[in-house]
């Protein structure tokens, strides 16, 4: 009996003291972390259309079950539209994987970014890699194919890791057939000639 | 008796880097372990992170160590472990974001480490504050300096670069950057170390001298 109430006592004791350490730490770095976060976002938004004077979020919708994604509309100084960023997610190989895809007015990829994956260390987590997402640049929706020998027109798979990298195309592909589908297929079809491109951003002055 | 105290205290370090090193002596988180160090950067910054983590729940708990009660010790040491691996994990996210995002996944995994429980039961909670806070030390240095060593061939090996820099240009292998790779990279070091300590030291090895 003594030994139960020692034993209740001291778990007690314990959990306080670091309960309230905890809670000292949280509340000092949980508003920093916030900060941090949305900072973060805010980068990795200019990043993806470094030209571009406002990005305003547009509104959301669902890539996936259960995962709610923004959409932003990107415009310059003049406030004419330069480009679209759609986040998006994907079920990776071990994880899911949230990215942005950024597109010009003709829906051709301006440059894609991996938020967040966890996928094999040293393998499928190259896809978060500069290198890989490389590869996405001025790609049309009917060039987001993964093959596995190189090809300029196609997107290369990293070696090893050709579900993770099939997974992050898969996110790519949903993300800009949305964008496609709210803001209109200036160029889905054909994309590959500059009058298509001046259509796409005439339409939007 | 400062100076007894003194060479006992490098001791401790010491045995935490050969004599009883987690991974090439002692044998335990070995899985985590295989999985962080395909590459140099996941286990310099694994190592660092099970650093401060055993050296600050090796000193709280030798200062709480006639405090806990006996019978229920385990999940008092598994409760202070997970409270500082929270508050570093909160303090990184907060003040080192870059590095939190690529340590973010393994920090939370330290809480089951069987290399700090295992200290905390076998030292921290028999000792003083100091000699636990060496121990700590030491014992995040071995492991520290075993992850570097495995994550450095196998990075070396499986991907031909060191901390993401290539420098071998061939194709490498592949075997090594997975878990398979990480064990008989594991292995062939442990019986290198064993080597070493029989060719020079006259131990016996891991196996006979376990206890």
């Amino acid at each position: 009996m003594k030994d139960l109430i020692k034993i209740t006592l001291n778990l007690a004791i314990l959990f306080v003291v670091a309960g309230s350490i905890l809670a000292l730490v949280y509340a000092h770095s949980e508003p920093q972390i916030v900060r941090v976060v949305k900072m973060e976002k805010e980068k990795a938004l200019k990043s993806l259309i470094p030209d571009a004077s406002v990005i305003n979020s547009a509104g959301a919708y669902e890539p996936i079950e259960g995962r709610t994604s923004h959409y932003y509309v990107a415009r310059d100084r003049n406030g004419k539209t330069i480009g679209y960023i759609a986040s998006s997610w994907s079920k990776g190989y071990s994880s899911f994987i949230h990215l942005f895809v950024a597109a010009d007015p003709s829906m051709r990829i301006k440059a894609i970014k991996v938020l967040h994956e966890e996928e094999t260390p040293g393998l499928g987590d190259d896809i978060g890699k500069q290198y890989f997402q490389d590869r996405f640049k001025g790609k049309t929706l009917d060039e987001l194919v993964v093959v596995k020998a190189p090809d300029p027109t196609k997107i290369l798979a990293v070696t090893g890791a050709t579900i993770s990298s099939k997974a992050c195309t898969r996110g790519v592909r949903t993300g800009l057939e949305f964008l496609i589908k709210t803001y209109g297929p200036q160029s889905v079809a054909g994309g590959h000639n500059k009058d298509s491109l001046t259509e796409g951003s005439q339409k939007h002055k | 008796m400062s100076t007894a105290g003194k060479v006992s205290y490098v001791g401790l370090v010491k045995n935490g880097i050969f004599g009883e090193n987690p991974i090439f002596r002692l044998a335990i988180s070995l899985c985590p372990s295989v999985a962080v160090t395909n590459t140099l950067k996941g286990g310099l910054l694994m190592g660092v992170a099970v650093f401060f983590v055993q050296t600050l729940s090796n000193v709280s708990i030798s200062l709480l160590r006639n405090f806990i009660h006996p019978r229920i010790r385990l999940p008092a040491f598994i409760f202070i472990i997970a409270m500082w691996v929270t508050v570093i994990n909160l303090l990184l996210e907060a003040y080192a974001y870059s590095v939190y995002q690529q340590v973010g996944l393994y920090l939370e995994l330290i809480v089951a480490f069987a290399i700090i429980l295992a200290r905390a039961e076998l030292f921290a909670s028999k000792n003083k504050v100091i000699p636990s806070f060496f121990d700590g030390v030491g014992m995040g240095i071995g492991f520290l300096f075993a992850l570097l060593a495995v994550s450095f061939f196998r990075e070396l090996l499986g991907s031909g670069s060191l901390f993401g820099y290539q420098i071998v240009n061939a194709k490498p292998v592949l075997l090594f950057v997975l878990p398979a790779g990480g064990f008989f990279v594991m292995g062939l070091l442990m019986g290198f170390f064993n080597w070493i300590d029989m060719k020079f030291f006259g131990g016996q090895g891991a196996s006979g001298a376990a206890h």
